[in-house]
């Protein structure tokens, strides 16, 4: 249950950047989790949902872009995407395998309504 | 009109920062840094509790837990300068939380800082304390199935100890599946068997200490 400090994290991190922005409220926000995060996305948006009450994040709309796990053999260097880590190559049965994504915890980016609409 | 403002940056960004200025930190100090992640009830702190008296280094420990200084006053008893933090219900130790925790640890006058983590094999794999490497520990009576099960934490770490390994004779435990699971997720791992009340597995694992200290110190 590590969801709720990822959602405090994610919080400070957008109050922070909105502290020098004409910013009425953040509407969306896109997140990048890898698979081998051990991260369950309906516990983090139901965390947010109740941590972003009376935030300007409050009502915003919590994207969770899943990364997969990619796999590298490096014995026969077949690449192969997954959802568990057996840490095995399928091909040659080599454990001398690399995990090159599924680490990932990245805030992609937000949509946000800005006070003061701008007419040109 | 909604504007899209792009970020590309970890949510951890912040405790990342604390995590890489404790790295830096134990780096010029030349002190290296554990942290010790298994189950309650793995035998982590009986574990620092019996090697602490045996190993020829100065060391200091942070415990972390949930509740209580239980596990501090246990630590207290073999002279080792210890602090506790207690998360308030937070199932793993942050950057952040340890950085504090240093301020009370005389750096400048140890070789080896164990952190032990609050007991949890998920959460404590995703936080980085900036530390040297990561422990896993895992005793007998938990099953031979937790590498396979907790992946993360496993394929992360420098050292996996099986702990309790004196109740092997009692208890459904595949030796041989576990170290191959281990060995599958994490082949570079280095690898322990001990029964710490024992102190079988003791001395092995005091030798590495040793040695992974002269890593650190290039020498």
């Amino acid at each position: 249950m590590h969801e709720m400090s990822i959602v405090e994290a994610l919080m400070e991190q957008i109050i922070e950047m909105s502290q020098d922005e004409d910013w009425e409220a953040v509407t969306r926000i896109r997140l990048k989790v890898g698979a081998m995060r051990q991260i369950v996305p309906d516990i983090l948006k139901f965390c947010f949902d109740v941590a972003s009450k009376g935030t300007i994040m409050e009502n915003a709309l919590l994207e969770i872009d899943e990364i997969p796990l990619l796999i590298k053999c490096d014995e026969c260097g077949y690449l192969w995407s997954d959802r568990e880590f057996l840490g095995m190559c399928p091909k040659c049965s080599s454990i001398n395998v690399n995990l090159l994504n599924g680490m990932e915890l990245e805030l992609t980016n937000l949509e946000v309504e800005m006070k003061h609409a701008k007419t040109c | 009109m909604p504007r899209l403002v792009n970020v590309k940056k970890s949510v951890m960004a912040a405790d990342e920062e604390h995590a890489s200025f404790i790295r830096s930190m134990m780096k010029q100090k030349g002190v290296l840094m554990i942290n010790m992640i298994g189950s309650p009830g793995s035998g982590k702190t009986t574990l620092l509790e019996k090697l602490l008296p045996k190993l020829n280094l100065r060391c200091a420990v942070i415990e972390g837990d949930v509740a209580t200084s239980r596990d501090a006053e246990r630590i207290a008893v073999t002279g080792t300068p210890v602090v506790q933090i207690n998360t308030q219900g937070g199932c793993h130790l942050e950057a952040n939380l340890v950085r504090k925790a240093l301020r009370d640890i005389p750096i400048d006058d140890i070789d080896v800082l164990f952190v032990e983590n609050v007991g949890n094999l998920v959460c404590p794999a995703e936080f980085d304390l900036g530390e040297t490497f990561k422990m896993a520990i895992s005793s007998v009576p938990e099953g031979d199935d937790k590498p396979l099960k907790y992946p993360s934490l496993f394929h992360q770490a420098r050292a996996v100890l099986l702990t309790k390994v004196d109740v092997l004779p009692y208890i459904k435990f595949d030796r041989s599946a576990f170290w191959r699971d281990v060995q599958k997720l994490n082949p570079g791992a280095d690898k322990f068997e001990l029964a710490v009340i024992e102190g079988k597995g003791l001395d092995d694992l005091i030798g590495a200490i040793e040695d992974w200290l002269k890593d650190i110190r290039g020498n």
